[in-house]
């Protein structure tokens, strides 16, 4: 308990001298990897179960080479593609946001600094660095948080288009 | 007047001559009467004279007694000036000396009084601006007149300094309880109960107060830090007695907390963005404006298909793919090709409907971070420009310039943040629908079509 108080504190303390743009990083990203989360366990988990009924109602058809057939399957892919990718677009935003957010607090920040001089003129550095932490900081956040997000949500988009052909290719036409 | 004059002196002497020939013929034996008489008071005159003379000449002698006896008085008064004169000059001598001997005597003892006086001079300032001597009041007062003092101090004196250094020193280390007077901000003083941490801060229940040492006052500040900062101070101060709760305390007793409040606040930075900004603004709005019509609308799409999906049976006109579905169902006996057609034409006919406004909100979000952009350069403008006329002696006057140009910035990428999100909500629940109708629609009839001949 005690240990975790002191992470609370530490991670309180981060926080102060990032500014209040770490919030908005710190939920962005939280947000971006419940996300990416879901995602990986409907691919892995939910979809195999999904594809093999699709392919048995498939199989079961007795139809499988006219128009009607090639448009029933279209849609079944193209529905199996929507609850695939479903929520992908919101991911990639919230990874392409990040970088965003930590500008903002660079900016944030610098405006802090400037405010200082405005006020304090250059005599004091250790005012301004104050502020200058607070530009530094959420920009280096918002970087990390972007390229934990970069690399998982190509592996993902790569996973969603190899299951989609997946699919397609395990409903022949016989 | 003259005439008036002379008529009165020739009736005076008619008069007189009248009355001298009456008593010449009344008796004449009178006459040598009065001149015995006349001899007679000559003689009572002559004595009378002589009587005078003889008082003259008297007190003529006393006269000269008393000058003689004030000659000798002066003569006095002189030698014992004379002698006084010798006196002083005496006494001043040994004054000097004693004040030579009191020197001697003090030795170490004026250099105490020294270290005495600058103890005090140092101290006052010191207590004058402490948050203890909000409780404490007028204690300045005393170490004030030891430290103008010309004397040597008294025994009381210095311990009265001791006492308000060691007052200064155990008060600071205690947390205490007062009722005070407060100024608030609008001007009304209230008494209200502060909490005491030690020198560093005065805690009252809206948060923290600062003490004005030259009134003597206790003052809220203008703009109190973080809401958690305050909210652990009031926790702090509304603690039981014994209970151990977090405060955040300032070390410099004040100064930081009044620095925090020349700090701009939103409104203020707002502003500072100017034309630029006011653009980004509405741009903003006009986005979000946007994203909330094409939300309901697409909510409704969205929720009219997926109503349709369950009831393939009546196409309903109300929504797209109802209408999709109903060119179908007019179309039942045509062939296969001819249907296709016939169902790309009627989906081409209701994409616009569900993608409209989606890029106008992208272009929005692009847009917002590139007026930021501008008016950062405009800021930057600014700031050269006021370089050119001033230098670069004074950087308060540049800053003022380049926190405009930051800005702006900030506001674009304020814009721009919720726009992306709300642009890929959007694109993403227009997909959706796309999809079914794009993809899905011609699978669905198809299957429908089976059952119906099934």
């Amino acid at each position: 308990m005690h240990s975790l108080i002191e992470l609370w504190e530490s991670v309180r303390d981060f926080i102060a001298t990032g500014g209040d743009v770490l919030y908005i990083v710190a939920i962005v990203l939280f947000i971006m990897w419940v996300l990416i989360i879901e995602r990986f366990w409907f691919i892995n988990r939910e979809f195999p179960v999904m594809r093999d009924r699709i392919i048995a109602d498939w199989n079961a058809r007795a139809d499988t080479t006219s128009w009607y057939a090639h448009k029933i399957r279209d849609a079944w892919v193209s529905e199996a593609s929507t609850k695939l990718s479903e929520r992908i677009g919101v991911i990639k935003t919230l990874v392409a946001i990040c970088p965003m957010v930590g500008l903002l607090g660079t900016v944030t920040g610098m405006i802090a600094v400037f405010e200082i001089m405005a006020v304090q003129g250059t005599g004091n550095p250790r005012l301004m660095a104050a502020g200058i932490s607070m530009a530094t900081i959420p920009t280096m956040a918002g970087m990390v948080a972007c390229l934990s997000g970069v690399f998982v949500t190509s592996k993902l988009e790569g996973k969603v288009k190899s299951a989609v052909h997946g699919l397609a290719d395990s409903m022949p036409h016989h | 007047m003259k005439k008036v004059f002379k008529g009165l002196v020739v009736a005076a002497v008619v008069t007189m001559s009248a009355g001298v020939c009456l008593t010449a013929a009344a008796d004449t034996a009178k006459l040598d009467q009065l001149l015995e008489q006349v001899k007679k008071s000559r003689t009572a005159e002559g004595k009378m004279n002589q009587q005078r003379e003889q008082e003259f000449l008297s007190d003529r002698a006393d006269k000269q007694a008393l000058l003689n006896r004030a000659k000798a008085e002066f003569a006095a008064e002189e030698s014992r000036g004379k002698s006084l004169t010798q006196q002083f000059a005496d006494n001043e001598g040994k004054l000097a000396a004693k004040e030579a001997e009191l020197i001697a005597a003090q030795g170490t003892l004026g250099e105490m009084f020294g270290i005495v006086r600058g103890a005090a001079t140092e101290t006052i300032g010191g207590i004058a601006t402490s948050n203890i001597s909000a409780q404490y009041k007028g204690r300045e007062e005393l170490l004030r007149k030891l430290a103008e003092a010309k004397e040597i101090p008294e025994i009381k004196e210095l311990e009265e300094l001791w006492i308000a250094l060691q007052t200064e020193m155990t008060e600071s280390a205690k947390v205490s309880k007062f009722e005070g007077n407060v100024v608030g901000l609008d001007g009304n003083a209230a008494t209200a109960s502060v909490t005491r941490v030690g020198a560093f801060n005065l805690i009252s229940d809206g948060g923290y107060l600062v003490f004005n040492a030259d009134t003597q006052e206790m003052q809220p500040l203008v703009k109190q830090p973080e809401s958690y900062i305050v909210a652990d101070a009031e926790a702090f101060k509304n603690a039981a007695a014994g209970e151990v709760k977090p405060v955040y305390i300032d070390p410099t007793g004040g100064n930081l907390l009044r620095l925090k409040t020349q700090e701009a606040t939103l409104t203020e930075q707002f502003h500072q963005g100017g034309t630029p900004g006011y653009v980004i603004t509405v741009l903003l709005f006009i986005g979000l404006l946007i994203g909330a019509i094409r939300f309901v609308s697409l909510s409704a799409a969205s929720a009219g298909v997926k109503a349709q999906l369950k009831n393939l049976g009546n196409p309903s006109e109300k929504n797209a793919l109802g209408r999709i579905l109903k060119v179908y169902h007019d179309n039942k006996a045509v062939d296969v090709e001819t249907l296709e057609l016939k169902l790309d034409e009627a989906i081409m006919r209701e994409t616009p409907d569900i993608e409209k406004g989606i890029g106008i909100i992208k272009l929005i979000a692009a847009v917002g971070p590139l007026l930021g952009l501008l008016g950062t350069v405009i800021g930057m403008i600014g700031a050269f420009q006021v370089i050119t006329l001033h230098g670069t002696g004074d950087p308060k006057i540049m800053a003022g310039q380049i926190s405009m140009a930051l800005v702006t910035t900030v506001q674009g990428l304020l814009c721009a943040l919720p726009l992306l999100f709300i642009h890929s909500m959007l694109q993403s629940k227009s997909n959706s629908v796309l999809h079914v109708l794009d993809e899905q629609s011609a699978g669905i009839i198809a299957a429908h079509a089976e059952k119906e001949k099934a």
